[in-house]
């Protein structure tokens, strides 16, 4: 089935309401459980006698795996359906995360956090959480449906990364590790009542070309509005990964204090939730590409505001609590344009191509961050090319087609 | 279909219920991860919110703590000292709780582990 139109006969567990509460517990756990990764650092460091490059390193395959199995993920996800993908990712998950506990070598730490950990993530992650939602619920409530799965992940993060750090002061990292790998099997439970939506008996949905797999990755990638929007999306995880490690330093270099400056971006996790459900919204009632290019516009705006004013607490709490507006509200607007070009099919495929680009700019906001730095001795020109990369988004997602793709319309 | 209920109401149920949830697991934990009153040594002494920095000084005093810095939450402060069973005379004195760490550091929602892990790093109380 690839919409729910009648509720008459339908168990509890599998109501519209229910799906997407469950559809939201998956993203807030999934993001969540990762997100308290960070608090890991010194104490994992410390009792293996490790320089913290190892476990920044082992974080970074992490990454790198999240980003390259994304696609695969979702391919598996669209021809198995997602709960499926969501069920057995929830597994390798917590096998990863359980495994980093015992993890004594730098080797073996790698391989827990980084590929196994990244791998699970990938199979459980929000993507796929809004490819089944996006298949369940009627067009109309499908961006809201986007948004509000968004808006979970960031709740998540928001949430467990203090439980992540409170949980190591109670009972010790090794015991907090395993607390918190048993969490991620909370995701099956969550996932259960996606398994209504199970793409390999589902039928090509109405208005929709049936193509196979490979035809609808090769159509895609052929498509000029689909380059454009991945291209887009790799601005965004530039500007997001650069703002995240560089912005603290950069404000401490200002005179702003470091506990000051960790409050005041505590506030972009906090906007971020209201921001990403309002994306939703707005999506669902407009062409999606004018508020995704409105997005990197205010991104730029808030950037050269940021950076010509003189940096005071005031201006420090300004443009973090508008960039936490901005961040994660691109994710409803590109996932849904995906949806409108190519439709619910090869969503979760789809969309995972677009992800990868994400975190290859994400890499090189941190990456380039820092070499820059090192060569100039200040951010001005990474600031500076965060600005043009936001024009450049902005103006490449203009022109995109909000229509279906002529090889993905049905007759 | 999907009529007789809105989507935002679903949307602050759900967030709602997850918040209460997460306060009160947090309250556990927090309770499990303060200090045992024996415990010495350079510490986060955390009082209610609201009293006065003199107040709090006062109380340090008391309980024999030496204050090494106000956070810039005004009601957690770093404090030391070599005798026994600083934590528990903190509380005496009217401390919430004393603790090694807090786990107050911000986690931004992104999609780069990385660069969480590098700010919670450099950020953390």
């Amino acid at each position: 089935m690839n919409t729910m139109t009648d509720t008459k006969q339908t168990p509890w567990y599998f109501t519209p309401a229910v799906i997407i509460a469950a559809g939201c517990l998956v993203a807030i756990v999934n993001f969540g459980v990762r997100s308290s990764f960070g608090f890991f650092t010194a104490p994992i460091s410390e009792a293996h006698g490790w320089p913290r490059e190892i476990f920044s390193l082992g974080l970074a395959l992490q990454n790198l795996l999240w980003g390259i199995a994304t696609p695969i993920a979702g391919a598996l996800a669209d021809r198995y359906g997602a709960a499926r993908v969501i069920i057995v990712g929830a597994i390798v998950y917590a096998v990863g995360v359980a495994l980093m506990s015992i993890s004594d070598t730098p080797f073996l730490f790698n391989m827990s956090a980084g590929i196994v950990v990244g791998i699970g993530i990938a199979m459980s992650s929000f993507g796929i959480v809004m490819a089944a939602l996006g298949r369940i619920v009627p067009p109309e409530k499908r961006s809201w449906a986007f948004g509000i799965a968004t808006a979970s992940g960031s709740l998540g993060q928001f949430i467990f990364a203090p439980m992540g750090a409170a949980l190591i002061a109670a009972y010790g990292w090794q015991t907090a590790l395993l607390v918190l790998a048993a969490s991620t099997l909370l995701i099956i439970v969550f996932a259960l009542p996606l398994l209504v939506q199970n793409t390999s008996s589902s039928r090509v949905s109405k208005g929709e070309a049936d193509i196979t797999m490979r035809q609808a990755i090769g159509g895609a990638f052929g498509h000029g509005s689909y380059i454009m929007l991945v291209a887009g999306f790799f601005v965004c995880g530039f500007q997001l990964a650069f703002i995240t490690v560089h912005l603290p330093p950069y404000l401490a270099e200002h005179g702003i204090s470091k506990e000051f400056a960790g409050i005041a971006m505590s506030l972009i996790g906090l906007f971020n939730v209201v921001g990403s459900y309002m994306s939703g919204m707005i999506g669902g009632k407009y062409q999606k590409r004018f508020p995704l290019s409105a997005i990197y516009i205010l991104r730029s705006l808030s950037i050269i505001g940021f950076v010509m004013l003189p940096i005071t607490p005031v201006t420090t709490v300004i443009f973090t609590a508008t960039m936490g507006l901005l961040w994660l509200s691109t994710v409803p607007l590109t996932m849904g344009l995906v949806v409108v070009m190519f439709g619910t099919r090869y969503m979760a495929t789809l969309y995972g191509f677009v992800f990868l680009s994400h975190q290859l700019g994400s890499f090189f906001g941190v990456w380039l961050g820092g070499r820059l730095y090192d060569i100039y001795g200040n951010y001005d020109i990474v600031w500076w090319m965060s600005v043009a990369l936001g024009l450049f988004a902005a103006l490449i997602n203009l022109p995109i087609r909000e229509a279906r793709a002529v090889k993905f319309a049905g007759a | 279909m999907m009529q007789g209920w809105s989507g935002h109401r679903l949307a602050l149920t759900l967030f709602l219920t997850v918040l209460v949830a997460w306060l009160a697991i947090m309250a556990v934990l927090m309770h499990r991860a303060s200090l045992p009153a024996d415990a010495t040594g350079p510490m986060l002494a955390v009082f209610e919110p609201g009293t006065s920095a003199d107040d709090i000084f006062a109380k340090l005093t008391f309980a024999g703590a030496t204050p090494v810095r106000q956070t810039a939450f005004g009601f957690i402060w770093v404090v030391t000292s070599e005798q026994p069973g600083l934590a528990g005379k903190l509380v005496q004195h009217g401390a919430i709780g004393a603790y090694r760490e807090l786990p107050i550091s911000p986690s931004l929602a992104g999609c780069f582990a990385l660069a969480d892990a590098k700010v919670t790093e450099y950020m953390g109380l």
